[in-house]
């Protein structure tokens, strides 16, 4: 879906949200959001991109009226969140994490009384809900209570849930975390089928995939904070890129090899590890062969050699100067 | 109006959920039926030393059974709404444009609603356990005892939007629940009390639901006692439902 610049669907200016939480008598202060800004324009699909605990899920609640922000303005689709969270509410779906269906009813059931709490009537929500079923292909499980379906199965029911009242924005919390990859898959599809009727949507994820996959753009939240916002493209053309790690034998081998490397145009950066040279390159592939190559037609003697992709790990530790996997503070 | 209509929404939706597991008003009921079958035929044996208030026992037992069943049921109702608290549920319907008030009042329509099915199964059972008593006398009582389920499950409902986990609930709950109902005289008069205990159970709401539904039972329906139980319950309702709208204003966590 083209976005269209003009049209903003969410802007936020100077959103913040701290938390009070109590531990062993003293109070300790818990900054989740600081001071983010963000604007969201018709048509896209936005991600939050982040690890847990940087703040994302805060955001979003903040976003889809569920959290008061501590400070900061946030306009939905037009409408100021502070005096019309009821226009706000009309206009936009939200799915959370947990998904919240009643596992004891069917999941038509839920989606008629999804209907109903948006205002129609009985048989309107019945004719919505026909309407949902057939649009994402759920006839063969509608009727079973939720309670039976597969973990992908539930989700696309959340999905439907969400979209009952044709919301212009639609908020995805995590989408597909705990799904196996074809659950993933389905789930992604379904999304791009609502961006392409014009939904615009706005996700959590902390996978870089699934950014990549669904994603126009993309914003990479750190511990509160905003620390990139980009197309995947542009984000990884900046971020990563592949890394050679070749290691040698003596440090003097090291230091030859850094020097021709240096010359070469793949090789994007350079850094040097006791005995080993890191190269980061655009496309390992095709660099790991010329690299070796080099390394023999100079006559030095390669001792091991490793292609690794970047992980979310190596994006962030890029970024934010610490691993994804080592963040502070447990709020999500 | 849209908060009546949102309300019979919710309350149409639970409603169905509770039909389709009817198993869990029957839960409800095992407490009472205990108390009933295995507590009861003590009483009737200590029932006749001297100073106990009523002749035939089950016209002192059962109104206090009614009482104890309608308020243990609204005290632990919020553990039903712990877990639409985590399975998301909640968070769910309140990202809807529905009204708060209207969520608040079906919710806890529905557990009144479940108060009067037992109260009434309760009741017809104690029937054949010789329990007598005046029409308008019942009908009021039903009445004190919707009242107070309702006063239990606001109050229930919005501990557990305060503190949002199983262990506080239990603690809260567990804190008010058995002390209220054992200064209440429901098992036993208060007239064997120490003083002690009689002037604490004064500040006990739910003494008064008690020598208000066994002065029903009885029919002095315009005695004091029902007078004063239905004015303080009330009060209570209304304050119980003002801080449960209160909480559903509030973020959900």
């Amino acid at each position: 879906m083209i976005m269209q610049e003009n049209t903003l669907m969410v802007q936020a200016r100077g959103l913040c949200r701290t938390f009070v939480v109590k531990g062993r008598g003293a109070e300790k202060i818990v900054e989740a959001v600081r001071s983010l800004d963000l604007a969201v324009y018709a048509g896209e699909i936005f991600g939050l991109l982040g690890p847990n605990g940087a703040g994302k899920t805060t955001t979003m609640r903040m976003l889809c009226t569920l959290l008061k922000p501590t400070a900061g303005t946030i306009t939905i689709a037009g409408y100021n969140l502070t005096n019309q969270q009821d226009q706000i509410r009309k206009h936009i779906g939200y799915v959370g994490q947990k998904g919240g269906m009643e596992r004891r009813a069917t999941g038509r059931t839920n989606l008629i009384f999804q209907a109903e709490l948006y205002g129609m009537k009985n048989q309107q929500a019945c004719e919505r809900a026909d309407q949902v079923i057939k649009q994402l292909h759920l006839e063969s499980y509608a009727d079973r209570k939720v309670e039976t379906y597969s973990g992908g199965q539930r989700r696309i029911f959340d999905l439907a849930a969400g979209i009952i009242h044709t919301p212009k924005l639609l908020f995805l919390d995590e989408p597909s975390t705990g799904l196996d990859p074809k659950s993933r898959s389905y789930v992604w599809q379904a999304v791009q089928q609502l961006n392409q009727a014009g939904t615009t949507v706005v996700l959590t994820t902390h996978y870089l995939e699934e950014a990549d996959a669904l994603c126009d753009r993309v914003a990479i939240v750190d511990r509160g904070q905003l620390v990139a916002l980009d197309t995947p493209a542009e984000l990884k053309r900046k971020i990563a890129g592949d890394i050679i790690t070749m290691s040698f034998n003596n440090v003097d081998h090291v230091q030859q090899a850094a020097n021709l490397f240096k010359q070469q145009m793949f090789v994007k950066e350079l850094q040097l590890q006791d005995v080993s040279v890191l190269l980061y390159v655009d496309n390992g592939d095709e660099s790991l062969p010329a690299s070796i190559a080099l390394m023999h037609q100079h006559a030095l003697p390669i001792k091991t050699v490793r292609l690794s992709r970047p992980t979310l790990d190596d994006v962030f530790l890029k970024l934010t100067g610490h691993s994804l996997t080592n963040t502070e503070g447990g709020l999500t | 109006m849209t908060a009546i209509r949102d309300a019979y929404i919710i309350l149409k939706n639970e409603l169905m959920l509770t039909l389709r597991n009817p198993f869990w008003i029957g839960f409800g009921l095992f407490q009472p039926v205990v108390y009933l079958l295995l507590f009861y035929p003590f009483l009737k044996g200590v029932a006749q030393a001297p100073g106990f208030p009523n002749a035939n026992t089950i016209q002192f037992f059962a109104p206090g059974l009614f009482i104890m069943s309608a308020f243990m049921n609204g005290s632990y109702s919020g553990f039903g709404l712990l877990d639409r608290l985590e399975s998301g549920f909640l968070e769910r319907v309140r990202v809807t444009p529905v009204s708060r008030i209207g969520l608040v009042f079906g919710f806890v329509s529905n557990e009144g609603a479940q108060t009067i099915i037992q109260s009434s199964v309760l009741f017809i059972t104690t029937l054949f356990f010789g329990l007598r008593f005046s029409v308008f006398g019942a009908v009021l009582l039903f009445l004190l005892l919707l009242l107070l389920g309702i006063t239990m499950t606001a109050a229930s409902y919005a501990v557990t939007l305060k503190v949002k986990t199983t262990d506080g609930l239990v603690a809260i709950s567990n804190f008010f629940a058995m002390p209220m109902l054992l200064l209440s005289g429901v098992m036993l008069p208060l007239n064997f009390a120490p003083r002690i205990i009689q002037w604490l159970s004064a500040f006990d709401p739910l003494t008064y639901a008690v020598s208000a539904a066994r002065a029903l039972i009885a029919g002095q329906v315009f005695s004091n006692a029902v007078l004063q139980a239905f004015g303080i319950f009330a009060i209570l309702a209304v304050a119980a439902l003002w801080w449960l709208n209160k909480e559903m204003q509030n973020a959900v966590s």
